[in-house]
């Protein structure tokens, strides 16, 4: 009984809270349109949650992926200011989360500081950097390409399934493609296999001849490379950059993973899992918006659930 | 259901030595003892008198004190803090702690042990693990307004020291002996036990199967008792003679830890490393496995430079069974499976980098099936397992190497007789295949059944290899204070 709960708890809560929703909104919420509309919603988030699973399995953190999420959307921007192509632009957005990311690992790996200490210097600097390349200034307008910021408000026209005049947004898709890469490297790869070994003992993964500090740096360069992604995609979807709209992504990404982790047997991070405390946070979102509660009270509740769901599997654990 | 009809009878000044292999419910029973966990059904006395044991504060009023296996002792706190922990500080003017007295009171706990080597203002990190669990036992010997302290039970006390800091223990216990409590001693050991028990109980399958005063039993009734298997011939004997190619050299070769180290390992020879605790043996077997590197000097194995890493060493059929399985053998929360397939991830996949579950699978069987490891299947968790089971698995991932170079650090510390016996056939097995093997041990009469030359070092320098079968058990331990001396 316990056991189940354990492992159900979190999916029972996430099934709760869709009957609440529905049964509170019955007209809007269970809608094709709503629901297409939480995909799109929750698609940065997911972006980032899956790509923090990468270093998450290991046992590490990564602190900046917000503000790196933020300096790659005002690096698109500003080069698109300049007048580069969007390709352009986009790949400079992304080098730039790679090199974040290879910057991070570096610290955790080869210096050996603490993830959590690194990321959170880390952090900082990159928030930095987007506001001074930024002039601390929101770049919005005529600056941004229409073909970019179209990108987020289009996407695959769903008449063929019999959803007339509604779309499958391109930004849900590009958070599906994620999902599914992260969700392939971790548990089809011998790389993901590796990333989990070194979270289960590091020293014994080492002494078996993984080479740990690759494997680290090169999860850690991917998390920033996904951070630059989700960077992207709010930037084409506000059709702005400003160097503080990432900042949000950080801590929920993590709650994401944490609730996900309460699903495992292991207690490990699964990608598939993060991506229901990417869902279980967005419907709240979605929902206790509709029913107009105001946002300090969603917070506090987002707060608990996390606390409840996490602090319900450490009791369980020790239990055993 | 690890335990079904078991019995302990204890008594004052007298040393009870608990014995079994791993999983015959030896864990169990302390854990009961310590309140930690319930029977069904139960009678404790004390005195007469009828004693429940509901939780961890029930025992320790009752007198009882556990030194456990694993010493959790806080390594940044100093000695005396870790003496006093739990206990609360003396205090000055009611708030400030009043180190000076803190001290005194560690200090007193100590002689009462009757040890004074130790300073108690250092970090406990800085002492070595025999002190550490010197400073355990003084830590639980501290008692409150008279409160004294009735039982030890001391968990496999000497799985982590060397002959001469058991010595002190043994000292230690005679002491606790004389002071008229009752000590339980969980230990494989069947030497120690002969010598320093006064009674022994033996546990199998969650029974007790034999109780009574040592002296009216023996080695072999005991060991029949553990197993319920005469182990005449607990040391495989040769078979098959000792190769002419040599696979492994080391020529004057130095790293942080060890300095001249000169010896040729030919095709399928067994070679003991021994000696007092941290004299270099783990150092050896690191300079050939790249975890530390060479300095100075050269180390050859199969004609080319020693591994610069873990990770070379592995690809070159060089296998490790590390000194410390928890911390660095094993994954404890993952499944045995992916423990022993760990290092050979890469030859058991398919192209480009992606894992083949099946070969996985079929790798993991054919090697726990090889090393009779006793699990309900490959998937389940190491942590659920025995130490004994825990060790095969290590050993099973190194046999998966098919080894040339088997480096085995103390490969049967805290394994029981029948593991070991296991152990000691794989390694038998796998040097009549070809495989060299270093192995470093502190258990000598393993040294000298298994090895066909025995190295001894002493503060990072080694003797010439000793052939074992020059050696006897008393000889061995002789040239350790020998050597000291000279």
């Amino acid at each position: 009984m316990i056991r189940t709960l354990k492992l159900y708890g979190t999916l029972i809560g996430f099934v709760t809270i869709l009957v609440f929703f529905s049964v509170q909104l019955p007209d809007t919420f269970l809608t094709a349109r709503n629901l297409l509309n939480i995909t799109q919603q929750v698609s940065m988030l997911a972006v980032v949650a899956c790509s923090m699973t990468l270093v998450m399995v290991m046992g590490d953190f990564d602190l900046s992926v917000g503000s790196m999420a933020s300096l790659a959307g005002i690096v698109a921007a500003l080069l698109f200011s300049m007048g580069y192509p969007i390709s352009v632009g986009i790949a400079a957005a992304l080098l730039v989360g790679v090199l974040g990311g290879v910057f991070n690992g570096i610290l955790v790996s080869f210096f050996g500081i603490l993830p959590f200490v690194a990321t959170l210097g880390t952090l900082t600097m990159f928030s930095g950097m987007a506001f001074f390349t930024s002039g601390g200034k929101t770049i919005f307008g005529r600056d941004i390409p229409t073909e970019f910021s179209g990108f987020a408000r289009s996407g695959l026209e769903l008449d063929q399934i019999g959803l007339i005049g509604l779309k499958l947004p391109y930004l849900s898709l590009v958070a599906l493609l994620v999902l599914v890469v992260v969700w392939f490297i971790l548990e089809q790869t011998i790389f993901g296999r590796r990333l989990y070994a070194i979270g289960g003992n590091q020293e014994a993964a080492r002494l078996a001849g993984l080479k740990v500090r690759t494997l680290r740096l090169c999860a850690f360069a991917m998390t920033g490379f996904g951070a630059a992604i989700a960077g992207l995609m709010y930037a084409s979807r506000v059709a702005s950059a400003n160097p503080t709209q990432g900042s949000g992504l950080m801590l929920d990404a993590i709650a994401a993973v944490f609730l996900g982790m309460t699903m495992s047997e292991e207690g490990e991070p699964r990608v598939l899992y993060s991506l229901i405390g990417v869902l279980i946070l967005g419907i709240l979102d979605n929902g206790l918006t509709q029913m107009s509660v105001d946002s300090y009270i969603r917070e506090i509740l987002v707060g608990a659930i996390i606390v409840t769901a996490v602090a319900f599997s450490s009791i369980t654990k020790q239990s055993r | 259901m690890a335990l079904s009809s078991a019995q302990l009878d204890l008594a004052p000044g007298r040393v009870h030595a608990l014995m079994g292999e791993n999983g015959a419910g030896k864990s169990t029973l302390i854990k009961i003892l310590a309140g930690v966990q319930r029977a069904d059904t139960m009678d404790v006395t004390q005195d007469g008198q009828a004693l429940t044991l509901t939780n961890a504060e029930d025992a320790r009023n009752a007198g009882f004190r556990f030194i456990h296996q694993e010493l959790n002792i806080v390594p940044h706190l100093s000695v005396a803090e870790n003496i006093l922990l739990g206990w609360a500080y003396p205090k000055r003017f009611g708030i400030a702690i009043d180190w000076k007295r803190l001290e005194q009171q560690a200090e007193n706990a100590l002689l009462r042990l009757g040890v004074d080597h130790i300073d108690v203002t250092l970090q406990a990190a800085r002492l070595s693990t025999g002190d550490r669990m010197l400073v355990k036992i003084a830590g639980s010997l501290v008692s409150l307004d008279g409160e004294e302290a009735q039982l030890y039970v001391l968990d496999e006390p000497t799985a982590a020291l060397s002959e001469d800091e058991a010595e002190k223990l043994f000292r230690v216990i005679e002491q606790l002996k004389a002071a008229g409590v009752a000590v339980l001693y969980v230990s494989h050991r069947m030497n120690e036990v002969m010598r320093i028990c006064d009674d022994v109980t033996v546990l199998r399958d969650g029974k007790t199967v034999l109780s009574s005063p040592i002296a009216d039993t023996n080695r072999q009734q005991i060991i029949f008792a553990m197993t319920g298997r005469d182990l005449e011939e607990v040391h495989p004997k040769r078979k098959t003679p000792i190769g002419k190619t040599i696979v492994c050299t080391a020529k004057g070769a130095a790293t942080a830890e060890i300095r001249n180290i000169d010896f040729e390992l030919h095709e399928g020879e067994i070679i003991g490393i021994c000696g007092l605790t941290n004299a270099g043996q783990s150092d050896v077997l690191q300079m050939f496995m790249g975890v530390s590197s060479l300095l100075e000097g050269e180390a050859l194995v199969a004609g080319q430079p020693a591994p610069k890493s873990p990770s070379e060493a592995w690809q070159r059929h060089i296998a490790y069974v590390p000194r410390e399985r928890r911390s660095e053998g094993l994954m404890l929360r993952r499944s045995a499976q992916d423990n022993i397939v760990l290092p050979h991830l890469a030859s058991l996949s398919r192209s480009a980098g992606i894992t083949h579950s099946k070969a996985e699978e079929a790798t993991a069987k054919q090697f726990s099936n090889a090393v009779r490891l006793k699990a309900d299947s490959p998937r389940q968790s190491v942590y659920e397992l025995s130490g004994g089971n825990q060790q095969k698995v290590v050993f099973a991932r190194a046999l998966a190497a098919a080894p040339k170079l088997l480096l085995l650090d103390e490969p049967t510390r805290g394994v029981d007789v029948g593991a070991k016996f296991d152990i000691y056939s794989l390694m038998r097995q796998a040097s009549s295949d070809g495989c060299s093997i270093l192995l470093t041990s502190s258990d000598l009469p393993e040294l000298l059944g298994m090895c066909d030359r025995i190295i001894i070092m002493r503060d990072g320098v080694q003797s010439a290899p000793i052939p074992a079968d020059a050696l006897t058990p008393a000889k061995l331990l002789a040239q350790f204070y020998h050597s000291e001396a000279a």
